[in-house]
């Protein structure tokens, strides 16, 4: 049971981030729905067996299924794999038309990109350098 | 009476299942010809860039060279000594490539290295100065495609060849232009369309008959005959050989196919690619050959094909455009005589088949002379040039008699032989002598285009006075075939000896009659008088027979194509108009409100609701649900990147802690991992966006709310119904039981992964590969626009962390410390939590901490800092390759691990796998930091904007 609400309210939330409006955010929706789809596969083994499978350890009667887990294991790294890749096309695409198109224009980005003509060398200029870019924090 | 005992001999050969006696391997030979002609094409770079359009003259050669090399064998093709050579191709459905040199085959290989010979000959004096490698190495190729389907003896094989002639056809009839392209692709839509027909009619014979070894289906009819599949074969084989030889309806095609360079159009859509279908007809005669409708078939479009493009043709003003009508007429004859299939038809189409060649051939390279000579191929334009180019009018008149079917020239004797074949159509009573009368019909059409032709270049007076004779090297290589065309004539018993043993190929067993000059005063020589007569009536009415011509009702050439094409073009638009849009939602909506609908389904055939199984929840599993439901709606409806960011992570702690609590710590542990890189990566990415997500209409949150809630009520009512109602499966239980003994593991999700379940990992792996040299080549090319001139791997500054000592004495700390317990992991993976995903997530993090602390992968730790993500991810690749490949060097299936004891510990492949495994996860993890990590100047701009004018005068 509550793993079925789990599942429901990750699948919700990430239908609901996929059918938003830009690339970041279908890319959030795609980690909640790989969740869901992970806790579908562990409980798939059935959850009234939850030892962890090291032999040895305890009974094999009480040990979790481990085909699953295996299964979950490699679908994490595949998800992982296309989250940093979509994440790469939101980034690629910054600058692009269609990002731009959804820019806020109170930004500070909106300047024209002819004012740094002269490229400054990176880290030449330790003047431009004190201001932590978002999410620096995290 | 020779070849009548060879060909009893032959019969009595074929009537077995055994190859015949006469069979000799010779691979030297036949490989030996078709690999020469590749090798041909493949120098032809390196001398164009020596001889530039000379080149012609060394394939000439070339081509003449193999006509040498084939020489002895076709020498003893008369005697039925057919010679065979092949080679293992696709053994698991029985396919080898077999070529195999008979009769039939020799009579189109000559011609196609003869005629060949002659084209590039041809080439050096029409070609402008230049290179023109690509038209040099496209008909070398093509006339290894060539020589290839002739000399196939397996189905499949000839159809491959079969197709690469339609694709060498393509290229050059769509290399002379833009203006080209059109025609091509109409050339090439119709072909293939006949290329997807046989490819259909091989697959049935195979199935029929079991075999694809030519020779044996041929020498067994019945095995066709007698099968359901008797007329889809023949029928698809029809449609192939139709659209190849451009008999109606598909003849469009072929006349549009002369916007491509002459020597193209004499090369392959006069003398030898059309033929292609001829070709094929004449192959399955031993099958369909004596089948009423296969005859009838071939009658009636054939000879309505012969008198339709007679007809057009004599419409015509452009001199080439009338040969393309011309040569649609004269396949048509062949196909009609093909499909008589008596002996002396069948030895008519092979006579005029080579007859044909040569005065086509002829015909295309003076038009072209002409037309580079006096600028124009349109017969109002061009007048009395016999003056000025006398020699070049001698051989337009040799060849168009010879078209024409006048003595003594090899075209009148085909002709002859095509009355006498047409003559004995049988398919009904009246059939032969209605038959002969199309193709009389036909003819004198033919004789009055014929003199069209060369009265419309060379009668009349001359009005263009500056004009002189060609060059003598751009005359020759069409002296040849015309002169030919007039010796062979009289001296036709020379080719005797190759057309009976064609037509025995063709209908084994038969008396085959010879080839003469002079019948006597046969029924046919009356005929030839009447088409001669006809023709010289028709001409002298020529003004009114214009008018006539000219005021028939008539679409554009192609028309009805291309309305089918544009036709197939819109429906297609319609049936893929919902996969058309731009956005993700339009393209995500469908299979939600799909889902949807079938979880609705399952529930009205279900007729209960899901209920839970007992025992799946535990008391501790609430309080984490409450934690993840409350940040997983919170990260949906944030409205601030960082903060959803946040609440995504807490989501994925909170997922990781529900896999501790289900009894999986290796996926707990690694998901963790994933999570803290995840939200690294995120952040990298998101920095230079703005940080609120773009604004959604109300309305369409709300409609894309209703659909999200409706699809989550969905997930779990399917996970309701389909978890923890039964047992532990069978495939888990097993890998419990046994998974020590035959891996030395005690850790089973890990023995899993890398031992018995090896594949999938290293399906995964390649995913995560492609991932990371996605990453890379992607932001290159950002790195690129955002930083010109300067290396884009160099990283964002790490001047944003204030306190960047900190984290750098930190990292220099932690790092070793970090790489160490990644080798520990690494290694206690087959017993314990860890392994190569495990272990390189945790190498990773490190990365990710060196990138914060000093800007750039790695920082001053030496290992780290040398670590590139192509080179791992590649070496990864390959180690994980390697290993599955040792399996199979020691004969077991790919990938199965082993393993030995060193020092008392079990060393196994598998934990070379999993190291594989580990340098491909790590390579990606550097992608990320290296790419997204990287920061230009206009990210750069964005954070420093505010002090901006301060520096303004001081930027170099």
């Amino acid at each position: 049971m509550s793993t079925a609400i789990a599942v429901g309210v990750l699948v919700a939330a990430g239908t609901y981030l996929i059918l938003q409006r830009g690339l970041v955010r279908i890319a959030f929706g795609f980690i909640l729905l790989g969740h869901a789809v992970n806790l579908v596969l562990v409980a798939s083994g059935g959850l009234q067996r939850r030892g962890a499978p090291f032999i040895g350890q305890r009974p094999t009667d009480e040990m979790a299924d481990p085909l699953p887990q295996a299964f979950v294991l490699t679908a994490i790294v595949i998800t992982f794999g296309i989250t940093v890749y979509l994440l790469a096309l939101a980034r690629a695409s910054v600058g692009s038309t269609e990002e731009q198109a959804d820019e806020p224009s109170t930004g500070p980005a909106t300047a024209p990109p002819a004012d740094d003509a002269p490229p400054a060398a990176p880290g030449g200029n330790p003047g431009r350098d004190d201001r932590p870019p978002r999410g620096g924090a995290a | 009476m020779v070849a009548l005992a060879a060909a009893v001999g032959r019969e009595e050969g074929d009537a077995h299942d055994d190859r015949p006696v006469g069979v000799r391997a010779e691979p030297m030979i036949l490989f030996g010809v078709l690999v020469g002609m590749g090798g041909l094409a493949a120098v032809v770079p390196v001398i164009t860039r020596w001889l530039g359009r000379d080149t012609g003259y060394v394939l000439a050669a070339g081509f003449l060279a193999l006509i040498g090399v084939l020489t002895p064998a076709v020498a003893t093709v008369p005697d039925q000594d057919v010679i065979e050579a092949e080679l293992p191709w696709l053994p698991i459905f029985g396919v080898t490539a077999t070529v195999r040199l008979d009769g039939l085959s020799a009579v189109f290989v000559l011609l196609v290295l003869g005629v060949g010979a002659l084209i590039m000959a041809y080439c050096p004096r029409y070609l402008s100065v230049g290179r023109h490698t690509r038209t040099y190495v496209l008909l070398t190729l093509f006339a290894a495609a060539m020589l290839g389907l002739v000399l196939a003896a397996d189905l499949v094989l000839l159809f491959v060849f079969w197709e690469l002639t339609t694709i060498a056809s393509f290229f050059l009839i769509g290399g002379s232009g833009a203006h080209s392209a059109r025609a091509a692709t109409r050339a090439l839509v119709i072909t293939f369309g006949g290329g997807l027909a046989l490819l259909a009619a091989v697959v049935l014979i195979i199935v029929e008959t079991g075999t694809s070894y030519l020779p044996d289906i041929l020498a067994q009819p019945e095995l066709i005959l007698d099968s359901p599949m008797i007329w889809p074969v023949g029928l698809l084989l029809v449609l192939a050989a139709f659209t190849k030889s451009a008999q109606l309806p598909f003849h469009a095609w072929l006349p549009g196919a002369m916007v491509a360079i002459t020597p193209v159009s004499a090369y392959l859509h006069a003398a030898t690619m059309v033929k292609a279908g001829i070709y094929l007809l004449m192959r399955f005669t031993p099958v369909y050959g004596g089948q009423v409708a296969w005859q009838a078939g071939l009658l009636i479009i054939g000879l309505a094909t012969a008198i339709f493009g007679a007809a057009l043709a004599l419409r015509q003003h452009d001199l080439k455009a009338l040969l393309a009508y011309s040569t649609v007429s004269q396949l048509g004859l062949l196909v009609a005589v093909t499909g008589v299939g008596t002996p002396h038809a069948l030895t008519a189409a092979v006579a005029h088949t080579v007859a044909h060649a040569l005065y086509k051939a002829t015909l295309f390279m003076l038009v072209g002379i002409i037309d580079r000579e006096a600028g124009s191929r349109d017969v109002r334009e061009l007048s009395g040039l016999r003056r000025v180019m006398p020699v070049t009018a001698f051989l337009t008149a040799l060849a168009a008699l010879s078209m024409a079917g006048v003595p003594p020239m090899i075209g009148f004797v085909s002709k002859e032989s095509l009355f006498q074949g047409l003559g004995e159509a049988d398919v009904t009573s009246w059939a032969g002598p209605v038959a002969a009368g199309a193709g009389v019909a036909a003819s004198i059409l033919t004789f009055a285009y014929s003199v069209r032709i060369f009265r419309g270049a060379f009668a009349g007076p001359l009005m263009q006075r500056q004009l002189y004779e060609p060059h003598w090297q751009f005359l020759a290589p069409a002296a040849v075939p015309a002169v030919a065309g007039l010796v062979l004539g009289p001296g036709v018993a020379v080719l005797n000896p190759l057309t009976i043993s064609a037509v025995l190929d063709m209908a084994p067993g038969v008396v085959v009659p010879p080839l003469v000059f002079w019948h006597g005063l046969s029924p046919e020589l009356f005929l030839s008088a009447f088409t001669i007569a006809a023709g010289l009536l028709l001409f002298t009415v020529r003004g009114r027979m214009d008018r006539l011509l000219q005021a028939a009702p008539s679409t554009p050439e192609g028309m009805l194509f291309d309305r089918g094409f544009a036709g197939a073009h819109r429906l297609a638009g319609w049936l893929t108009r919902p996969g058309d849009a731009r956005t993700p939602v339009s393209h995500l909506t469908g299979p939600v409100v799909g889902l949807v609908g079938l979880a609705v389904g399952a529930l009205v055939a279900a007729d209960r609701l899901p209920t839970p199984a007992p025992g799946t929840s535990r008391a501790l599993d609430w309080p984490v649900l409450v934690l993840l439901v409350v940040a997983t709606i919170g990260a949906a409806l944030a409205r601030r990147v960082l903060l959803a960011l946040i609440l995504l992570g807490l989501v994925g702690i909170t997922v990781s802690a529900w896999f501790a609590l289900a009894g999986a710590p290796d996926v707990a542990l690694t998901l963790l991992l994933v999570e803290v890189l995840t939200a690294v990566a995120a952040v990298l990415a998101v920095r230079v966006m703005p940080d609120r997500f773009p604004a959604v209409p109300r309305r369409r949150s709300v409609v894309t709310a209703g659909l999200a809630t409706v699809l989550g009520l969905v997930a779990a009512g399917g996970t309701l119904a389909f978890t923890g109602h039964r047992d532990r499966s069978r495939a888990g239980t097993y890998f419990l039981q046994f998974a020590e003994e035959e891996t030395g593991g005690h850790n089973v999700v890990n023995t899993l992964l890398v031992g018995f379940r090896a594949l999938d990992t290293l399906g995964e792996t390649t995913v995560l590969g492609v991932a990371a040299l996605g990453l890379v080549l992607l932001l290159r090319e950002t790195a690129r626009r955002d930083l010109p001139g300067d290396d884009p791997i160099v990283p964002g500054p790490p001047r944003q962390v204030s306190n960047r000592a900190v984290f750098q004495v930190t990292y220099r700390v932690l790092a070793p410390a970090m790489l160490t317990l990644s080798v520990y992991l690494f290694f206690r993976g087959h017993y314990a939590p860890g392994g190569g995903f495990i272990a390189a997530l945790v190498a990773g993090i490190a990365v990710t901490f060196g990138w914060i602390a000093h800007g750039r992968v790695g920082g001053r730790v030496p290992i780290i800092r040398s670590l590139r993500a192509a080179p791992l991810v590649g070496g990864g690749l390959v180690l994980c390759l390697l290993v599955g490949l040792s399996a199979s060097l020691r004969g077991e299936p790919f990938l199965t691990p082993t393993y030995t004891y060193l020092a008392g510990l079990p060393v196994s492949t598998s934990t070379l796998f999993d190291l594989g495994v580990y340098l491909v996860v790590l390579g990606l993890v550097v992608a990320v930091v290296d790419r997204l990590g990287g920061l230009g100047p206009a990210v750069a701009h964005r954070f420093t904007r505010p002090v901006e004018p301060a520096n303004a005068g001081g930027a170099p």
